[in-house]
């Protein structure tokens, strides 16, 4: 309901073990997880929706969220000292995006009533691998219960030539390919049987230590133990971008910042092999979430609420309480006035407390890396039969100064994230400034969209080019915009992980459970529980437990 | 969303009122038979599962209780999402929960699948001393909002099983199969291929 917090009434209790603000994927991994271990947990965010930066909004709200998030933090009211044995601190906005163009060139079609049909991502694009160590947390969590997922139709490669390329996932996808030879065709399969017999010997035990890949090899550069196996460019550049999914170019040290060893790059590929084919819904690897990403924290918080975690929407902090004479972190005030005490506080990261011991802010790694992303809303799909797909865009695919590899994902209406007939197609790369993204991702979405001149109606009709055999969808709403990347950090007040550039959420979560371990080192993240939770069941009852 | 097949209906319900309006107690009294004089507020036990038969369909209600949520208005979109049916629970014994309970209604409609199936449910019926809520009013609430009305009462198990009733008649027998290959994943880890189980 539309209502002001200040119509809400006092929070009772006024002491918790833990307070959480922000409500996105990590704030509510961990208040499921503390509220699970029986710690009394509060969790508050200033928005009026889950999610925080993992939300999925409505046009508009997301058109507000990153403009509002985009700005230049208001300076925060000093909150005076008072009488108590506390000093307040006060709690600054830390401006997360930067750059953010939204264009709408049809506002006839995506009218107020329409706009608000769209769950659109703001960390996209991200899918689950069905293998992931995600999936397991859902499932440990029980927030399987409340979220459906889809699998993910294809992924495609983009090549110089403007086309795209199906990647073969499987061997029966490879002896199918017809862009291969029968030679190329038993190198592929000699890899893959390697790096299979590599991973079967790393799972028993071996008490040779010989795996069939040699230390030495494991320990170099992926893209050169490919080399080794003479791997054709083609379906090298698919196995580094398309399936380990590299960041950079791997064949260009000299740029690339994440070389990708051959024991992480044969990681990768075991992922994406038990990936495949692991559940019976999703052929491919992938599978993305009906409502779109944001129905993740909501789980979570659900989660959080069944055992006993209060959640308070619309509610922003305005201060965090020191000790006076300890200087350790003992509470919040929120702007109610109200003051409440916990032991711990976890802040999502577009906070700041700002200590009058001027600290640098966490985050200010050496190499400020960030990633761009843009969001396409069109009526047809960049693929005839295919609505929910993956496209790869490795480096030098766009040109040649292309260093990083793009990823894009078309998701349409039947996922639920937009009205019927219309698709989303999210972009994303890193980078190292605003300008670089922004040219990277307006190539990828040239090579496959329209995009109008200018944000009048009008002009749209006037687009269509000469070589009409080839019509690209046409742009109906853009947006794109630069985000930060900074990783949470661990003391009395905690900050947990953006979004990062990954299409998964393997390192955010891995790092939001390091956090929690830190936080709760002799808890389990999600007990095991004795009472059986089985939906399906015939029972009389079943009881969310 | 409600799915049919071979008259088997499957229909997420939840429910929406004021704390302390007696949701928690309507559910157990309907799905368990059980009643507590003192129910703390929800905590626990959010999410429950039953069937009823009626005349010409089997209707396996999966009901949402809020978890607390309601508490601070901090529901989440996900629990309006795919419900075919909502009861929204009022005090007869306390005017205010009956004025939240329209607020509820305005939400649901601004929210929720716009041919779902709503109960406006006046609970505590056996405290007539201190009603405070008439019928008439209640009643012609809801037949100007479309909804259908009941006083009840969890303690009596006064027309509980009733509403329940009422609502399993007036679920649309048809629906549109909307997202039928979505999966939910299930916690079988042993076997793979077989690990999951489709919703619909």
């Amino acid at each position: 309901m539309s209502e002001d917090a200040s119509s809400y009434p006092p929070i009772e209790p006024t002491n918790f073990d833990l307070i959480v603000l922000g409500t996105g994927l990590p704030e509510s991994v961990i208040a499921a997880a503390a509220s699970a271990n029986g710690k009394t947990v509060l969790h508050l965010d200033p928005n009026p929706f889950y999610g925080s930066n993992y939300t999925s909004l409505s046009l508009q709200d997301l058109s507000s969220f990153l403009i509002s998030h985009s700005a230049p933090p208001p300076s925060p009211p000093s909150a005076p000292s008072d009488g108590h044995d506390f000093t307040p601190a006060a709690l600054a906005a830390r401006p997360l995006f930067s750059h953010v163009e939204i264009s709408s060139f049809a506002p006839d079609v995506l009218g107020e009533e329409h706009s608000r049909k769209f769950n659109v991502d703001l960390c996209g694009p991200r899918v689950l691998f069905c293998a992931d160590k995600s999936i397991d947390l859902i499932l440990k969590s029980g927030a399987n219960q409340y979220v459906e997922f889809k699998g993910v139709d294809a992924s495609f490669v983009y090549n110089e030539n403007g086309k795209l390329t199906s990647v073969p996932d499987s061997r029966a996808a490879i002896f199918k390919d017809k862009s291969l030879g029968l030679t190329e065709k038993n190198q592929l399969m000699r890899f893959f049987k390697l790096v299979q017999q590599h991973l079967d010997d790393k799972g028993g035990e071996d008490e040779s230590g010989n795996s069939r890949i040699s230390e030495q090899d494991l320990e170099s550069p992926f893209v050169e133990f490919l080399n080794k196996m003479r791997l054709p460019p083609k379906i090298k550049s698919i196995i580094l971008y398309a399936i380990a999914m590299a960041d950079c170019d791997q064949d260009n040290v000299d740029v690339c910042e994440d070389v990708l060893k051959t024991k992480d790059g044969i990681d990768r590929l075991a992922l994406y092999n038990s990936s495949v084919g692991r559940f019976p819904n999703a052929l491919g690897a992938f599978m993305y979430p009906i409502y779109g990403h944001g129905e993740l924290p909501q789980a979570f918080c659900r989660r959080a609420a069944v055992k006993g975690c209060i959640h308070v929407l619309r509610m922003p902090v305005i201060a965090v309480l020191m000790d006076k004479s300890t200087g350790h972190y003992k509470g919040v005030r929120l702007s109610s006035g109200q003051d409440l005490f916990s032991h711990q506080l976890i802040l999502d990261p577009s906070f700041i407390v700002q200590l009058p011991l001027a600290s640098s802010p966490p985050g200010l790694g050496s190499i400020k890396r960030k990633v761009a992303r843009g969001i396409c809303i069109t009526k047809s799909s960049l693929r005839p039969e295919t609505s929910n797909f993956l496209v790869i865009y490795p480096p030098r695919s766009l040109f040649p100064e292309q260093v990083t590899s793009i990823r894009a994902l078309q998701i349409g209406s039947d996922l639920a994230v937009c009205p019927l007939g219309m698709f989303v197609i999210y972009f994303s790369t890193l980078c190292h400034d605003a300008n670089q993204g922004e040219n990277l991702l307006n190539a990828a979405m040239d090579s496959l969209l329209t995009v109008p001149e200018s944000a009048h109606p009008e002009s749209s009709t006037t687009v269509h080019s000469e070589n009409s055999a080839e019509e690209k969808p046409t742009v109906l709403w853009k947006a794109l915009y630069i985000q930060e990347l900074t990783m949470g950090h661990f003391e009395s007040i905690s900050s947990t992980p953006i979004p990062d550039g990954n299409l998964n959420y393997n390192n955010i979560l891995q790092a939001t459970l390091k956090l929690f371990q830190k936080m709760y080192p002799l808890e389990e993240v999600f007990p095991e529980t004795d009472s059986p939770e089985n939906p399906e069941d015939d029972h009389e009852f079943s009881l969310e437990s | 969303m409600a799915t049919t097949g071979n008259k088997n209906i499957n229909a997420k319900l939840v429910l929406l009122g004021d704390v302390g309006a007696g949701k928690s107690s309507l559910v157990l009294r309907f799905v368990k038979g059980q009643f507590i004089e003192f129910q703390e507020s929800t905590i626990g036990a959010a999410f429950f599962s039953q069937t009823l038969a009626v005349n010409d369909a089997t209707v396996k209600f999966e009901i949402w209780d809020t978890a607390g949520q309601e508490r601070y208005h901090s529901l989440a979109p996900m629990y309006y999402r795919g419900a075919a049916a909502a009861i929204i629970v009022y005090d007869i014994t306390n005017q205010a929960s009956f004025e939240r309970a329209k607020k509820w209604v305005q939400e649901l409609q601004a929210q929720g699948n716009p041919n779902m199936v709503m109960a406006l449910a006046g609970n505590k019926a056996d405290l007539l001393d201190a009603k405070k809520v008439e019928a008439e009013e209640a009643q012609a609430y809801a037949q100007e909002h479309g909804l259908f009305f009941m006083e009840t009462s969890a303690k009596t198990a006064a027309n509980v099983n009733d509403v329940f009733y009422e609502i399993a008649k007036r679920l649309p027998r048809v629906q549109p199969a909307q997202n039928s290959s979505g999966m939910v994943l299930m916690d079988r880890p042993a076997e793979r291929v077989a690990s999951t189980s489709c919703c619909s």
